[in-house]
């Protein structure tokens, strides 16, 4: 077992920076139209066969998709480490999430007290344990593809969190039903796997300093398929309530090839004191209970 | 029984590709008899598929014993097979202490990754995805996973995981599952059921049609039972057009502990 993946299960979400290579590309590359180009391996029933497990190499965090230096500061005091400098936000150029106004006053007061906020509802909900929502999953650990004959399933190892991503055609679930990880809905496009996701609740948030979204956020996924050991990510994100336009993250994932690789079970829920360690509330309050 | 099962299964094997157009003979589980092997779906390499969504239809998460009805409780014949949970006097005791701490010992009330088998007869369903090599169970209780590796060998223990470590082969038409390295901390069911680090499950997958699979384990716990005992049960498809596997975060609804919502 590499250094990395042990450094990932005995720490968990708050020290992931530590544990991602340094050596990596910051800066996500990507996939061009020269991708569409190879003759890319093909399961039995003729999907592009992307199976196996992936890991990312940009050196991106969840702990800030900005990667602000002022951000970067306040990890360094919470966690003792050197923060990752990894920059997932390429689509718009400087790199900052394009919240509307009021959103954007949102945001700043939930960065302002995400290192000890008063409130449990204003912690991360991940350090609460709730589930990752998509497309922070994909920033968390690597994941293991599976694909059979009309879905195409991801295995992630953080918090045993999975998606099976049917290709059939099948519309998605009614507007009623709000999920954690949303519905996915995929086609192939040549080598990119494209992947329509609806339904996520309002819950989750793309970051641990709190870059939330809305009830009707809707992200397109495109998994690009660029050479046999490279799976390229971009996800572009709109919510016209809250974004004043579609933005984009890309990351890039190279094939995890250690001999005999598996993934292990990794229980959040069970034993989390994240709310205890990390809410603070003000002298004469109720404390997490409120 | 199983030296029957062994040389039918030997004999199936030596007449080779008459496997996949004559009935493959296995020995009957406590199901019943196989059925004909053209009324099981197979996948490309010939094996049973046993891919899709499934749930058990019956009242094991309540009590996995016979029981009568109580408030809110379905009353249930029971799936453990010949009589009652063979506990260690001891352990008797403590399942009959867990009965009445139940509404905060058992573990189901933390929201807890149930463990195994527990998690396989919680009314919720379940998918399959099966390929050669691993097949894996999602199931929509608190998004548990299982991965179980095909003709591999358990990690080096000791290890204690809620879920277990599973490894699987195939025995005829029966995928036999073979799960260690448990923690002590899951029941069997609400009502106090319980096991200890110790224990061993080898669980039986076989398809009786394409749309049901009997469920056989075999729990063995030296350290809590005076003998390994077995629950069987039949895991039955979702027929609805287009079901999928949901959520059900038991620890992330409004209200609860770490609520969601803002006051």
């Amino acid at each position: 077992m590499s250094t990395q993946r042990v450094v990932l299960r005995i720490c968990g979400a708050l020290c992931l920076a530590a544990a991602v290579p340094l050596s990596a590309q910051n800066i996500p590359r990507r996939a061009g139209p020269e991708s569409q180009k190879w003759q890319a391996p093909r399961t039995a029933d003729g999907q592009v066969d992307i199976q196996g497990y992936w890991r990312q190499t940009n050196n991106v965090t969840t702990y800030s998709l900005e990667q602000g230096e002022a951000h970067r500061a306040v990890h360094i005091k919470i966690t003792g480490q050197r923060a990752a400098t990894g920059k997932p936000i390429v689509d718009p150029a400087d790199g900052r999430i394009p919240y509307l106004p009021w959103a954007q006053e949102k945001f700043n007061y939930l960065v302002s007290v995400h290192e000890g906020p008063e409130r449990v509802v204003d912690l991360d909900p991940v350090a609460r344990g709730f589930m990752e929502g998509v497309p922070r999953i994909n920033l968390q650990t690597g994941f293991q593809i599976l694909q059979m004959p009309n879905q195409v399933v991801f295995l992630y190892e953080y918090g045993h969190h999975y998606r099976v991503v049917p290709l059939d055609g099948r519309p998605h679930l009614d507007p009623a039903i709000k999920l954690w990880m949303g519905d996915s809905r995929a086609h192939w496009e040549g080598n990119t796997l494209v992947v329509d996701v609806t339904n996520q609740n309002d819950q989750t948030w793309f970051d641990q300093v709190g870059a939330f979204h809305g009830p009707d956020l809707h992200v397109t996924e495109r998994w690009t398929f660029t050479s046999v050991d490279q799976l390229d990510f971009e996800a572009t994100l709109t919510e016209p309530k809250v974004f004043s336009r579609p933005w984009v993250i890309a990351m890039n994932y190279s094939r995890e090839k250690e001999e005999g690789y598996e993934q292990y079970e990794h229980a959040v829920w069970e034993g989390n004191k994240s709310v205890e360690l990390m809410v603070r509330p003000k002298a004469g309050s109720d404390g997490s209970k409120q | 029984m199983k030296s029957l099962s062994t040389a039918v299964a030997a004999l199936v094997m030596g007449v080779a590709i008459a496997v996949f157009v004559v009935h493959p003979l296995a020995a009957p589980q406590s199901g019943g008899a196989m059925p004909p092997a053209s009324a099981i779906s197979r996948t490309a390499d010939g094996k049973p598929d046993l891919s899709g969504i499934w749930q058990v239809v019956n009242t094991a998460a309540w009590n996995i014993e016979p029981h009568h009805a109580s408030k809110d409780v379905p009353a249930g014949q029971g799936v453990v097979v010949d009589g009652a949970i063979p506990y260690q006097s001891w352990a008797l005791g403590k399942r009959n202490e867990n009965v009445k701490n139940r509404a905060t010992a058992d573990p189901e009330s933390k929201c807890y990754l149930p463990g195994v088998p527990r998690i396989m007869f919680m009314p919720y369903p379940f998918q399959i995805v099966q390929t050669p090599k691993q097949i894996a169970m999602l199931y929509e209780y608190v998004h548990a996973t299982r991965n179980v590796y095909m003709d591999s060998k358990h990690p080096p223990g000791p290890i204690d995981w809620w879920m277990g470590d599973s490894r699987a082969t195939w025995d005829g038409d029966t995928l036999v599952v073979d799960v260690v390295h448990f923690n002590d901390e899951t029941w069997f069911d609400r009502a106090g059921n319980f096991h200890s680090d110790a224990m061993h499950l080898v669980e039986r997958y076989t398809p009786m049609s394409r749309d049901h699979i009997q469920y056989e384990v075999t729990v063995e716990d030296p350290k809590v039972f005076t003998r390994p005992w077995k629950m069987s049960m039949p895991l039955y498809r979702r027929m609805e057009k287009q079901v999928q596997v949901l959520e059900y975060e038991c620890y992330a609804f409004d209200g609860e502990e770490f609520h969601v919502t803002p006051p």
